[in-house]
Order: C-alpha cells, then sequence, then structure tokens
C-alpha cells in the first residue's frame, strides 16, 4: 500500500485530481445504483413470488369446485330410474330390447348432459355389462366396446370413486382436437351395493381457462398443469399439452415461487398443489417482464451515469486544469526567473487561491526587481557620490588657492598661519583618505567642515564668518561623510560673489520628529523662487545627470535618500537677497545602527 | 507499469470473481416465495386398521344378511375390520352378553348396534365407552345417553304413513287390517307402528287396526301368528309386516289359507324373500330400504368415527351416496317400494 501511494504520488497533480474526482463520483452513483436497482429487482420478485401462488391457489380452488360440481354430474343418472333398471338388467336380452334400451338411455344422456346447462361437456360415455351408452356434442373416435385402451374395464372397482383421465390416458379424440379431461365415475348400484358399470364423461378444459384468465393478464406469462409425473395436461401453449416437463423433477417441492438463476433471460416460477389430487400447476414469467420498469429505470440511470460521469470527467479536467496550469505557468516563469529574467507577469484575473498565487507571485517578483533595481542603483549612486566627495576634497582649484594662500603667508613670514593652514589641509586630506566608513560621528564632520571654513577663512580673512552650533552630542549621532562640504562651498561661492562678507552659520539640533536637522544658514544673495521650486524639484532627480548647477547639493541629497530613504535628504529655504537655509535631515543615528549600515549597504 | 497493471487485473479479478462466486454457490432455482411445503409425495397412509363390531338385533333372517353382506363390503373397500355378531333370537339379554364379551375379548374401536330393547343396552354401551370405544347405533335406536348417533335408514314418519298408505290402496281404503311387528320392546318398529296408527287416524276413518301382534323376528312365530291372525279375523282385509319377518310369513300364510288377493300383504320386507309372493299375488307393494347399503353405511360412518370424524347434513359417502343429518340422527334416505314389476332389479 504504502509502494503504492508513493507511486501515486508520483503522478502528475492533474491526474490525481481526475482520479480522485472520478472516484467520488463513480463509485458512489454506481454503488447505489446498483442497489437501488437490485434492492427493487428483489421487492418486485418477492412481491409477485408472493401475490401469483396465491392466485394460483385461488384458480386451484377454482378448478377443484368446477372438478366437484363435474364429478357430481354422473349422480343425475340416479333420479331416473328407467335408467337405472336398464343398467340392472344383464345383456342377455333380446335384440330389440337392447336397442331400445340403447336409445332411452341415450337420449337420457342427451338430455341430461348434452343438452344440458353445463356446455364444457363434450361427450357422456356409459358402459355397463357390455353395453355402451354414449352422447356427444362433436364427433369422436378411439372409444368403443372393443377398444382395448381403458385401462379400467366396467369391471374394475373404484370402490365407488371418480378418476380423472387426462387426455393422454386415452386414446379418445374430438373433433377439433379440444383439450378435455376424461372424468371415468363406477356407476354404483347403492341399493344392491353392486357395480351397475362407469361413466365416462369428457369435459373440455375451458374452465381451466376461465378460472385462469386473471393469471394470464401477464404479457408473456404462460400457465401448465402437470400431473404427478411431470406430464403437461394443460398449457396455455396447446403445443406442450401431452409432454412432459423436462424441469419437473428438478423444481423445488414448495408451494410458493421460485426462480431460475442460471439462465440468460430467467424466469419467475409459481406453483401451487391441487388439494383434491396430485396435480401441479405452475406459472412461469420471465423476470424481464416483471422488472420492464425497472430496466427501463436501470437503462436511463445507466445513460444519466454515463453522462455524469462525461461530466464530471469533463468537469474534473476544468478543475485539474485550472489548478495545474497555472501552477504549470507559474513553474515555467519560475524557471525564467532562475534563467535572470524578473521581468515575468503571471496573468491570472482569478480571486481564488491560484489568482492570490499569482498575485503574489506578481508582487513578489516586482519587489525583488525593485530590491535590486534599489541596491543596485543606491551602489552605483554610493560609489558616484564617493567618487564626486573625493574629487571635491582634492578639488585642484581649492588645493591651488590654499597653497596660495600659504605661499603668502610664507611670503609675509606669517608662520604660525602656515603652520596652522598646513594642519588643516592634513586633517582634511587625512579624513578624505580614511574611506572606510560610510557613516562618521557627526564630530567628525563638523571638524572637517571647521577645518575648511577655517582654511577658507585664512584666504578670505574677514570675509567670511563662521559659527558652529551643536545642540547635541555630536561624538554619539552619526552622519555620511561629506554631506556638509558641498552645501557650504556653494554658500561661499555665491556668498561671496555678491556681498562682501559671508556669514555662515551651522545649526545643529534634534527635531521633535525625533529626527536630526543640521541647517546651514548664509547671508548670501538667496535664490529666486522659480529657481528655488525648481532646485527643490531637482532634488530627487538623478544625481548623475550633469555637473551644473546644484550637482553638489544633488549628491548629497541622493546619497542621504540612498541611505535613510525617501523621508531624509536636504530641503532648500531662500529668500532674494536675505539668505538661504539649507536643512538636512537625517535620523538619529547612533554607533550600533551606523555599523548595521555600513554592513548592509556594503553586502549588497 | 507493468506492476501496476498487474495489481488492477488483480483488483479486477477479485470484483469479477466475489461477483461470480455468488452465482456459482447457489442452486439452480432460487426460492422467492415458500407459502408451505408441498405435500406431494410426503402422504403417507395411516394403515392403522380399524375394528368396527356390528352388532344386529338378530342373525340368520334375510334382512341382516344383506346388511352383514353391506357391512363385510365395506369392511374390504375401506380397509377396516368388521366383527359382524348378533343373537340368534332378538333379544336383548343375548345383545348385552355379545357386547360384553366384545368389549373384554377384543380390540374394537367403534361397536354399532341395533338395538333389541333401547334402555337395557345402556349400561353395557356406556361401559364400551368407558372402554374408549364409540357407540352408535343403527336400524333401531337406544336412549341417546348410550350412543354418539343413530343412523336411522328412513324417516319414521315417513315410512310409517307410507307403510299405511300401501295398505290403503290395496284395500280400497276400507276393512279390517291387522299389523305383525317384530320386539315390542324395539324402538324403531314402535316409532313407526305410532306413525302408522296416526296416519290411518288422519286417514282412512274406514279402516279398523285389529290387532298388533309380535313375531320377535322369529320367523316361525311370525307364520304361526299370521295363521293364527287369519283364522281369529274372517273379515281381515290386510296385514302389515312392520318387522322384515312379518311379509314373507303373512304371505305364506295368505297363499296357503288361499285368499291370495283377497288380504293384502304389504309391510317391511326384503325383495328377494319377497319374490314369489309378489309374483303369484300373495303380497301386494313391499317397502324396505337396502339394508346393503345400511350395513355399508354403518361401516362407512363407524370408520369415520374411529378416524374423528362425525357425520354431517348432506355429507357424500362413497358408495352410499348424500345422507341427511339432523340433531344426533343420521337418515340416510328414502324407502323403496317393490312391486312384482321392480322386484328382479334388487338383489337382497
Amino acid at each position: 500500500m504504502i509502494f503504492r501511494h508513493v507511486r501515486l504520488r508520483n503522478y502528475k497533480l492533474m491526474t490525481k485530481l481526475m482520479i480522485t474526482y472520478l472516484l467520488l463520483t463513480v463509485i458512489p452513483i454506481s454503488v447505489l445504483g446498483y442497489v437501488a436497482y437490485s434492492q427493487y429487482t428483489n421487492s418486485v420478485e418477492e412481491q409477485v413470488g408472493e401475490y401469483i401462488p396465491k392466485l394460483l391457489e385461488q384458480a386451484n380452488g377454482n378448478i377443484d369446485h368446477h372438478l366437484d360440481e363435474m364429478k357430481r354430474l354422473p349422480d343425475s343418472l340416479y333420479n331416473s330410474p328407467q335408467v337405472i333398471e336398464i343398467l340392472r338388467k344383464d345383456s342377455y336380452q333380446s335384440k330389440s330390447n337392447l336397442l331400445r334400451d340403447e336409445f332411452l338411455v341415450n337420449s337420457f344422456l342427451s338430455r341430461t348432459y348434452i343438452n344440458g346447462g353445463n356446455s364444457d361437456i363434450l361427450g357422456v360415455f356409459l358402459l355397463s355389462k357390455n353395453r355402451l351408452y354414449k352422447s356427444t356434442k362433436v364427433t369422436y373416435s378411439g372409444l368403443g366396446l372393443e377398444s382395448s385402451f381403458l385401462p379400467y374395464g366396467q369391471d374394475l372397482d373404484l370402490e365407488g370413486k371418480e378418476e380423472v383421465l387426462l387426455p393422454y390416458e386415452t386414446n379418445l379424440k374430438f373433433k377439433g382436437n379440444p383439450p378435455f379431461i376424461l372424468l371415468m365415475k363406477q356407476l354404483r348400484d347403492f341399493e344392491n351395493q353392486e357395480n351397475l358399470g362407469t361413466m365416462l364423461i369428457a369435459v373440455e378444459l375451458t374452465f381451466f381457462e376461465k378460472a385462469l384468465s386473471n393469471l394470464k393478464e401477464e404479457g408473456q406469462s404462460s400457465i401448465w398443469m402437470t400431473d404427478s409425473a411431470g406430464r403437461i395436461f394443460f398449457h396455455t401453449d396447446p403445443e406442450f399439452i401431452g409432454k412432459f416437463d423436462d424441469k419437473y423433477s428438478e423444481y423445488p417441492r414448495i408451494n410458493g415461487s421460485f426462480r431460475t438463476t442460471g439462465l440468460a433471460d430467467n424466469d419467475l416460477i409459481s406453483t401451487a398443489d391441487f388439494q383434491g389430487n396430485d396435480w401441479k400447476i405452475f406459472h412461469s414469467i420471465p423476470l424481464s417482464d416483471l422488472t420492464q420498469e425497472a430496466d427501463a429505470v436501470r437503462n436511463g440511470t445507466i445513460i444519466v451515469f454515463i453522462l455524469v460521469v462525461l461530466l464530471s470527467i469533463g468537469i474534473s479536467i476544468l478543475l485539474a486544469w485550472n489548478v495545474s496550469n497555472p501552477l504549470n505557468k507559474l513553474a515555467k516563469l519560475m524557471k525564467q526567473v532562475e534563467k535572470g529574467n524578473f521581468n515575468v507577469d503571471l496573468l491570472i484575473d482569478s480571486r481564488d487561491e491560484v489568482g492570490t498565487l499569482a498575485k503574489s507571485f506578481n508582487s513578489m517578483m516586482q519587489e525583488i526587481n525593485q530590491l535590486i533595481k534599489k541596491n543596485y542603483q543606491i551602489e552605483l549612486r554610493q560609489k558616484d557620490a564617493e567618487l564626486y566627495a573625493l574629487q571635491s576634497q582634492i578639488n585642484p582649484h581649492f588645493m591651488y588657492n590654499t597653497l596660495e594662500t600659504i605661499g603668502y603667508a610664507v611670503e609675509e613670514e606669517e608662520t604660525e598661519v602656515v603652520v596652522k593652514m598646513v594642519t588643516l589641509l592634513g586633517r582634511m586630506l587625512r579624513y578624505s583618505l580614511n574611506n572606510k566608513d560610510r557613516v562618521v560621528p557627526i564630530s567628525f564632520e563638523v571638524l572637517h567642515t571647521n577645518n575648511y571654513l577655517t582654511i577658507q577663512k585664512f584666504r578670505f580673512e574677514d570675509r567670511i564668518h563662521f559659527e558652529i552650533y551643536e545642540e547635541i552630542d555630536t561624538n554619539r549621532y552619526y552622519t555620511p561623510k561629506f554631506i556638509l562640504q558641498p552645501i557650504i562651498e556653494n554658500a561661499i561661492k555665491y556668498g561671496l560673489e555678491e556681498y562682501q562678507t559671508c556669514v555662515i552659520q551651522i545649526f545643529i539640533r534634534k527635531t521633535a520628529n525625533n529626527e536630526l536637522m543640521i541647517k546651514v544658514k548664509d547671508n548670501g544673495p538667496g535664490i529666486d523662487e522659480t529657481v528655488l521650486s525648481k532646485l527643490n524639484g531637482l532634488l530627487g532627480k538623478d544625481p548623475m545627470a550633469g555637473r551644473n548647477s546644484g550637482f553638489g547639493l544633488r549628491n548629497v541629497h541622493a546619497r542621504i535618500a540612498m541611505i535613510f530613504g525617501d523621508p531624509y535628504g536636504l530641503e532648500i529655504k531662500s529668500k532674494i537677497h536675505e539668505g538661504t537655509e539649507v536643512i538636512i535631515k537625517i535620523p538619529m543615528l547612533t554607533g550600533e545602527q551606523a555599523a548595521n549600515i555600513s554592513g548592509g549597504v556594503e553586502s549588497a | 507499469m507493468i506492476k501496476k497493471l498487474f495489481s488492477f487485473n488483480v483488483l479486477l479479478f477479485l470484483f469479477v470473481s466475489g461477483c461470480s462466486l455468488g452465482a456459482a454457490n447457489t442452486d439452480e432455482y432460487k426460492v422467492v416465495f415458500n407459502n408451505r411445503p408441498s405435500q406431494q409425495g410426503d402422504e403417507e397412509q395411516h394403515l392403522t386398521e380399524y375394528t368396527v363390531a356390528i352388532i344386529p338385533k338378530v342373525i340368520n333372517i334375510p334382512y341382516f344378511n344383506a346388511v352383514e353382506e353391506g357391512a363385510i363390503e365395506a369392511g374390504r373397500e375401506l380397509g377396516v375390520k368388521v366383527i359382524y355378531k348378533g343373537p340368534t333370537v332378538a333379544d336383548s339379554k343375548q345383545q348385552i352378553k355379545i357386547i360384553d364379551e366384545l368389549i373384554e375379548n377384543e380390540e374394537i374401536d367403534v361397536i354399532a348396534v341395533s338395538a333389541n330393547d333401547p334402555e337395557k343396552l345402556i349400561p353395557v354401551l356406556k361401559k364400551a365407552q368407558n372402554h374408549q370405544i364409540k357407540v352408535i347405533t343403527w336400524d333401531a335406536d337406544t336412549l341417546q345417553e348410550g350412543r354418539d348417533f343413530f343412523i336411522n335408514m328412513v324417516n319414521p314418519e315417513t315410512l310409517g304413513r307410507h307403510l299405511m298408505d300401501t295398505l290403503a290402496w290395496n284395500v280400497g281404503e276400507q276393512g279390517e287390517f291387522a299389523i305383525m311387528t317384530g320386539a315390542n320392546s324395539a324402538s324403531n318398529l314402535n316409532e313407526w307402528l305410532k306413525w302408522i296408527q296416526q296416519h290411518q287416524k288422519e286417514y282412512y276413518p274406514n279402516m279398523k287396526l285389529v290387532t298388533i301382534a309380535a313375531t320377535d323376528d322369529n320367523p316361525n312365530k311370525a307364520y304361526l301368528i299370521a295363521q293364527k291372525l287369519i283364522k281369529d279375523h274372517p273379515q281381515l282385509k290386510g296385514i302389515i309386516g312392520n318387522s322384515s319377518v312379518g311379509p314373507p310369513a303373512a304371505a305364506q300364510a295368505v297363499k296357503e289359507a288361499g285368499k291370495a288377493g283377497k288380504i293384502a300383504v304389504v309391510g317391511l320386507s326384503p325383495p328377494n324373500p319377497m319374490n314369489e309372493y309378489l309374483k303369484d299375488g300373495s303380497a301386494q307393494i313391499i317397502t324396505l330400504w337396502s339394508p346393503k347399503k345400511l350395513g355399508y353405511l354403518t361401516v362407512a360412518l363407524s370408520k369415520n368415527m374411529a378416524t374423528g370424524v362425525h357425520p354431517y347434513d348432506n355429507q357424500e359417502i362413497p358408495g352410499v351416496g348424500k345422507i341427511r343429518m339432523l340433531d344426533d340422527v343420521v337418515t340416510m334416505g328414502e324407502p323403496i317400494d317393490f312391486t312384482k314389476d321392480n322386484v328382479d332389479q334388487y338383489d337382497f
């Protein structure tokens, strides 16, 4: 079983689903159909099997009753003393006397039996002391004084009882060959306690048919009667009359019903004994006749069953396809993704689990795609920004200016200034060279800015004033490198172009939102409102778009945004002729978090 | 794949064989409904032979000889052992003795008695009943307590009145007549006598009953009585023989007295002993039933009693015909008249 189970597990999902659907529909329907059909046919069989024997017994009763009436027929003879007297005489008489007797008895027989009430009587024969009296309705053959058919001569002692002879037991035949039974009764002279003779009454079997008429309604049923040896003496199909029922000895000896089992078309046979004698009556009806309705229902059921099976196959294919097709698609797309194509879309609109899966897959792929893009671009920008930062530090222009300033100072023998400037420059260069960390404590950046501004102050002397206000512990919090210098460079450049002095104020503080804010305020010419909005708009754009104005600011903004996300970055506020404020917003980044950021970025 | 096919085939095979197994194990015929088993072939005839004792009033008279013939015939046909035993004279004492001996010495199922005395036989019949023997009476009854039922040949009223009629036809409804009866104590004879006299009073006032003489069913005594009647009553026009011994004796006496045709002889007698007298005119009409039939019927009903079947009205007794039953009296049939024309038809 485990073996099979394992095998089954390896089938395709669609196959498994189809098999499951089919089993779930086909098996219950077929079992239900079979049980219902067999139950129904069984109950029909039982009902009919119970009902027909009762009818048979009723018919038997009717026939018995009729036979009893027949058996009483000879009694009418006793009402005629004349006939009795003739019968009591012996046959040794003159011819004329014999013929007169014959005339008298024959006419009595005709009067009483043939022309009497009972229309079933074919003929009456009276055998007495070698005399034969008769009266028949139609001509007959096979019975005469000389014929030896009678197994019972007039000397036979029936002990006053009557016998019923079946047609095949005699040679007697009537014109038209009607089926009949021969009632034989010994005529007894009760007074003398002697035999008068034997009376034979041939009775047509129409009364059988009458008695059985209510049984014959059913279509192909047949009814027959047999004697104790199984010889058929009455059959609804006259062909069988006189033949033997070859199955007779095999039939169960019951009063009831049984059915054949071995045949292609089985019959339900009911049987009943006769009370009066050893005959049996049989009634046979094909089971298919009984179960006609059930068979129609069965055939209908089979058709419906096939339709349902086909339908369920269709539905199961559809369902299985519905489940397995998206999965197949998914598998194909996965393979594409495996190969590196992230631009895939699983086009499934349904809202079911498969649709949800498809949606999840799509959104996952989008997410992955975006993450890849983002990391990739961050990395690019980072490198770019760092490159720029590197460039700005060793800005040859700045170097030249500084060195020139140092040169003047040497000429004027201001050694102290020279020493200080060289020291500052050295520090700046070291800060720049220390390129390992992306974020540094704010104090480092502040120091670097301070160095830079101090060097510029040496160069421009009183034209530059700067103030740095630190409202937080700058050693504790971190910031990306080189974010202040490009801003300050801008402030100096534009401030000194227009005005005599340039005042730069730097505020480092914590905002209400628990963010770190670095504000660089100058007293420069300010920026035109249109330019300002354009500048603010440009901040979000690709920092690599070109090295035009505002490039430094964009670079800074981009780096901050890349590291901390969109809400962070630069904001420029300015009023023309009044000055500009550049506000840098970054999160309050402690040393621990700073380490994560550096690592995270680097690993991406 | 092959394994899979194989296992599928095994499953299929199991399923199919499971189906066919059910069919293969049953018989060719499956009984759907069985009302009761067929009795045919199971019938076993009761071969127990019953013994029936038939006790006539008297033996060796033609009437009871004819009864005996019928009884023996019935015994042969019905498979019953028949003991036919009776007293040589119509005497209740002898009858009692015979019955007593039968009870003591034989295994008897039924005793059928033609009683000489309705009362005196009661004790012995009761004794028989105590011995689990069924008792019925025929021909002549006892008191009801002594027997189960009585087989009467004919209705006593019908017979009595008919006997009176037959005499009246032959004497022109007037003149003296005498009656010869059997034993004075026999109940059936007395019943008939009653109806004969009743009928005469009602319809034949011109006729006169001169005497009723008892013959005790003794032919010799009857003959002597007949002679004496003819001698004592010269105006005698007719004699009714009320028991079967009477008419032959009367006919003989009339014939010998040369008064054939002048004294009409009617009565109860079998036709055989009367054949000649009827033909030569010594007797005119004899009335009787078939004593053979009576013997046959008695045995047949005795056998039925032994098997526990009581007679009922309109019952068809094979060899006898239909019987009537009223209260506890079975009536066999109608009386038959024998005349010189039909007497040859009968043989008893």
